[in-house]
């Protein structure tokens, strides 16, 4: 042995893990061929495992544990028994075999990467899951199991986004219960511990609380198992791809339920709830999924139906609770991993062959695939519960179970009829799949590859079924973890012949039956097809969900609008009542202390009526262009206003960034209207009130509640001390980049992600909507005859930037200089990286607009790239500070000759280079006009694509940000005789 | 005190404008409100101390609160930001009126 057994444990998920890590570059490198590394790492995984499994079935319990939350005693624990060595082993073993499987199912240059990153992260969850020994560890594990099932259904495409969100939906409804549960067994029994909490003797001192829990822990794994009425998530999470489906929803993820039942049991053997429950619905899952198996004719739904009804068997015999029902569930467990992943990835290799699943359309393919057709009949045989195979032996030990069973006789016959329609679908996958076809279809070759790992695990249960004894001391170890201590007495045991048993004659009698309806299927099955119940699970689902949306939009009439002024008259209603009227109880009450002498300045009242002014035209104009030209009016007195309040960064920097939104203000209005829509006197009479309201208040607001008290002790902190201990004398700019650069860092994130955003929204909106139609008329004026000086200053577009380009062949370099001025004496005197980008930015804008054809400026992914460079140089400058001075973002200082040097220099930069990136990313997306289109120059929608993919032909045909058909060097347009689109229209 | 009446009028014009139908005025409106929110945090620092707050060229006890300077000074630069952003979802549809969801192409069962 390689390792101790507690050792085998962090071993075995170190691998797992391993495994989720390597996937991506795998995928990278190898393509689908991922999954043989992969695969091999997840046997390695089993490997490891060994000598945990050995000591786990020899009786030992191997627990590791290393600290998560100790304030809350939290641990990854980690706890090896018989029920952990199960569920580890049909994770990593199906596992390994499904990923050879998808080598050769997945498509060879498909989007494999979120499939192996997805699959290998639920493996290492799942597996952390059954062997964690922490009750919050388990909680999370279980939602990381439920998350990557939604993600590998909502993967396989736009039919998949409903089932997804079901399965979802349902899967989460039982994690609630399951955090419930967690919460109060925490609360309860006061430890986190799962073994202990599960050996408290609350459960057996206070039977309520008890219920209660069994409840909870009931409704978790119902709806992971697909239990009625929480089964309909399965058969809709057929749209997944087949190894998602032979993995997750027949091996591992639906298992995730029953291994939860199989742990709590122990702590509810004494409420008669769970038995009834486990039982009743177990057996009434097991009938109706049987029969909506057979009422199927796709061969994939069909399978999916077939395992809700075996997991309601298991359930059942979970519900049991006695030694053999125990070991008839583990048993069944293991038959049902092994047939049922075999049989899904077979009808993956049907689909291959035929290029359908439909029985109605599928040829007679025992013919063409006789071997695929022989293995099809093992693991039929073996769900079927036929001798010699391990379905037989697990299928008999239930019906012994259900012996056991309160009304067991009734047990016994609910089961025989599941048994029964059991046997008829089994008869149907075979008969109706590869015996009566009439259809002439085309059989194409299957690789063999794709067909060694669905063969294995059938064929596995048939030396399995004649190696009894060896399987016996694990499900032993099992069904002893699945007690309440002391429970197992008499020793499973397991073997193909007990003699002529009740059981025995049972079988018999339900293969007569099965064979029966078989004869008959001419009959039987078309009758079956029909919709018996006239809607199904998913039916019911939507119909509910349909419900509740129509009550939540009664309950939401009186607020639910898309304009905002409704939304508004509430906010700011309520901010201007609370404001005015505790100004004025404030100020009557004498509360108030006495303002500073010398709050106002004469400028003060200068800028209060020129504001007046310009805001009130801003306010009442309907001309779009007088409005824009009012508010940058407004904004230059705003910053005279600053000045005079001494804050000289401020005024710079808002100076510019008035400057910059004006230029963008104008790009986005030359593709609307001129003047904006108009509104009745009425409304414009009311709202003009309600605002003045909202002004009062505020202004009342400001007036009670500033300039009442002298410098406060911050101000005192920062203006004395902040010089000393950064070395810099502009003392908001070393607030900004050393202080409070946490601040910062989320502002040029703010910064950069609204650029990125509109990338984002402008992507998903189709060309013909973004870009004026190119219809744009030039007026007629009298000139001189065509070529002349005069006609061509007028009317040729580089005659008219000209003046402009030649200005800034001086002004630019002036610019440049400008900025990196700005951005170096940042530190002592006005200046910092957000001036300097923004004087950087006027280049770009100036440049922008002196171009003679409306073109982007800069690489097309060149803004992106500096919006993710200064988010990551911020970030990087921070880390250093962690690493080389005591705490994140804390600046470093050095001395470069006699030029004291701050790595807050760097952070600047971060900040210059989101900032630049931002405004680049504006100018490109915002400013096409109604000429670009007849120019044929690059559209809105196009620049937007460009930014993410790089240069492209033309704008991207989606609305969902799919990845492009590219003109590459290995696409096949010539070959395949599709045109690339084409640029320009 | 003069500067409550500017946020005053400030925030009047910036609450009407965000009431009318067209996006491009309630970007306006943000606008206006956002100068007077700045205003108004540079007022909590008290504006009875106006000089410039740059160490060894200013008396300490009149130098204005830098603080708040920082405030709008991040304040500001989020204000471009999100008025740039919410300027491109203004002209999508060739149409900034608010009472009507944007034509961008896609069907509604798509």
């Amino acid at each position: 042995m390689l390792t101790t057994p507690a050792g085998a444990v962090p071993l075995t998920l170190a691998l797992l893990v391993l495994a989720v890590v390597v996937s991506a570059p795998l995928v990278r490198v190898a393509g689908r061929n991922a999954g043989w590394p992969l695969a091999a790492l997840y046997l390695l995984a089993a490997g490891a495992f060994t000598p945990a499994a050995a000591d786990a079935v020899a009786g030992g319990h191997a627990r590791w544990s290393m600290e998560w939350v100790p304030a809350l005693g939290v641990e990854l624990a980690f706890r090896v028994d018989g029920i952990g060595v199960l569920f580890t082993y049909i994770a990593t073993l199906i596992g390994a075999v499904v990923f050879a499987y998808s080598t050769r199912y997945l498509k060879r240059d498909g989007a494999n990467l979120s499939f192996y990153l997805v699959m290998t992260t639920f493996t290492a969850a799942m597996t952390a899951l059954v062997l964690t020994d922490d009750l919050v560890v388990l909680f999370v594990c279980w939602e990381l199991t439920s998350i990557a099932s939604f993600l590998l259904i909502a993967r396989s495409g736009r039919g998949a986004e409903a089932p997804s969100f079901q399965a979802l939906l349902v899967t989460f409804v039982g994690g609630l219960a399951m955090l419930v549960a967690v919460g109060a067994i925490v609360a309860r029994t006061g430890t986190t511990v799962l073994s202990e909490a599960l050996r408290s003797d609350v459960w057996g001192a206070d039977p309520s609380f008890a219920t209660a829990v069994a409840l909870l822990v009931i409704i978790a794994a119902f709806t992971k198992s697909a239990q009625f009425p929480f089964h309909v998530w399965l058969p809709a999470a057929m749209a997944a791809d087949t190894p998602v489906s032979a993995y997750l929803h027949a091996a591992a993820v639906v298992k995730a339920g029953i291994f939860l039942l199989m742990r709590f049991g122990p702590a509810f053997a004494d409420v008669a709830v769970w038995h009834v429950l486990l039982i009743g619905v177990g057996l009434l899952t097991n009938c109706l999924g049987a029969w909506f198996a057979l009422a199927q004719t796709d061969l994939k739904k069909l399978m999916a139906y077939s395992t809700v009804s075996q997991l309601g068997l298991i359930v059942a015999a979970i519900g049991v609770g006695s030694p053999v029902g125990l070991t008839a569930a583990v048993v069944h467990t293991i038959a049902h991993a092994l047939f049922k992943s075999g049989l899904f990835m077979l009808v993956g290799v049907v689909d291959h062959a035929a290029h359908t699943r439909d029985l109605r359309r599928l040829p007679q393919l025992y013919r063409a695939m006789p071997w695929t057709f022989a293995v099809a009949l093992v693991g039929c045989a073996s769900m079927a519960g036929l001798p010699p195979l391990l379905g037989f032996v697990s299928k008999e030990s239930i019906l012994t179970a259900m012996r056991d069973a309160p009304a067991g006789a009734l047990a016994l016959a609910v089961a025989a009829f599941g048994s029964v329609l059991t046997f008829s679908y089994c008869a149907k996958i075979l008969l109706g799949g590869f015996v009566d076809g009439r259809e002439e279809r085309e059989i194409h070759p299957v690789e063999a590859s794709l067909w060694w790992p669905t063969a294995l695990p059938i064929l596995l249960g048939v030396p399995l079924a004649f190696a009894l004894g060896l399987l016996e001391p694990p499900v032993a170890a099992a069904v002893e973890a699945g007690l309440p201590a002391g429970a197992a007495g008499e020793h499973p045991h397991l073997s193909l012949w007990h003699g002529l048993t009740l059981e025995l004659w049972v079988t018999a009698l339900v293969v007569l039956a099965g064979v029966l309806v078989a004869l008959r299927r001419a009959r039987v099955f078309p009758a079956l097809q029909r919709d018996w119940f006239g809607f199904d699970g998913a039916r019911v689902v939507d119909l509910l969900t349909r419900a509740l949306a129509s009550a939540g939009r009664v309950v939401d009439r009186p607020v639910a609008v898309d304009h905002p002024s409704r939304h508004l008259v509430f906010i700011l209603g309520s901010f201007a009542a609370l404001l005015a009227g505790g100004a004025a109880v404030l100020a009557s009450g004498g509360h108030l202390p006495a303002p500073q002498p010398g709050l106002s300045a004469p400028i003060d009242a200068v800028v209060l009526v020129l504001v007046t002014v310009g805001a009130g035209v801003v306010a009442l104009s309907h001309n779009r262009i007088a409005a824009t030209v009012s508010l940058s009016a407004v904004g230059v007195l705003v910053v005279i206003q600053i000045i005079a309040l001494g804050a000289p960064d401020v005024a710079l920097t808002q100076m510019l960034v008035e400057a910059l939104t004006i230029v963008v203000i104008m790009l986005v209005l030359q593709k609307l209207p001129t003047t904006f829509p108009r509104s009745s006197r009425g409304s414009r009479a009311r709202a003009l009130g309600f605002a003045a309201l909202v002004g009062v208040g505020a202004a009342a607001g400001t007036w009670a509640l500033t300039g009442r008290r002298g410098t406060s002790g911050v101000a005192q902190h920062y203006i004395e001390d902040a010089p000393v201990i950064s070395g810099g004398a502009n003392i908001v700019n070393v607030i900004l980049v050393e202080f409070r650069a946490l601040d910062t860092l989320g502002e040029l994130t703010v910064l950069g992600m609204a650029g990125i955003a509109i990338v984002a929204l402008v992507s998903t909106v189709r060309n013909d909507h973004l870009d004026p139609p190119g219809d744009q008329e030039i007026p007629e004026i009298d000139l001189r005859a065509d070529g002349s000086a005069a006609e061509r200053a007028i009317r040729a577009a580089w005659a008219n930037v000209l003046p402009l380009q030649l200005l800034l062949r001086v002004v630019n370099p002036i610019l440049a200089l400008v900025s990196a001025i700005l951005f170096l004496r940042g530190h002592n005197e006005p200046g910092g990286g957000f001036i300097a980008a923004l004087v950087g930015s006027a280049i770009v804008g100036l440049t922008y607009l002196s171009t003679s054809r409306d073109r982007q400026i800069g690489p097309p992914r060149l803004p992106v790239f500096l919006v993710g460079g200064g988010v990551i140089t911020a970030v990087l400058t921070g880390l250093a500070g962690l690493v080389g001075a005591t705490s994140f973002l804390e600046p470093l200082h050095g001395h470069i000759g006699a030029w004291h040097f701050s790595s807050s220099l760097v952070f600047d930069l971060g900040v210059y280079l989101a900032v630049l990136g931002l405004v680049m990313i504006a100018f490109n997306l915002l400013g096409t006009s109604a000429a670009t289109r007849t120019a044929g120059e690059e559209g809105t929608r196009e620049r937007a694509d460009e930014a993410v993919e790089g240069e492209l032909s033309g704008p991207l045909d989606t609305v969902r940000g799919e990845s492009p058909g590219r003109v590459g060097r290995t696409t096949s347009f010539i070959s395949s005789g599709t045109r690339p689109k084409e640029p320009g229209r | 005190m003069i500067l409550p009446l500017t946020i005053g009028v400030l925030v009047t014009a910036g609450v009407y404008l965000l009431t009318r139908r067209s996006m491009v005025r309630a970007v306006f409106g943000i606008g206006l409100l956002s100068h007077a929110a700045n205003l108004l945090i540079l007022t909590a620092g008290v504006t009875s101390f106006r000089e410039e707050p740059i160490a060894g060229r200013v008396d300490p006890a009149l130098a204005a609160d830098p603080l708040p300077q920082a405030f709008v000074l991040t304040a500001i630069v989020i204000t471009l930001a999100v008025m740039v952003l919410m300027l491109t979802m203004a002209v999508i549809g060739h149409d900034d009126d608010l009472r009507r969801a944007p034509e961008v192409g896609e069907t509604p069962d798509s």
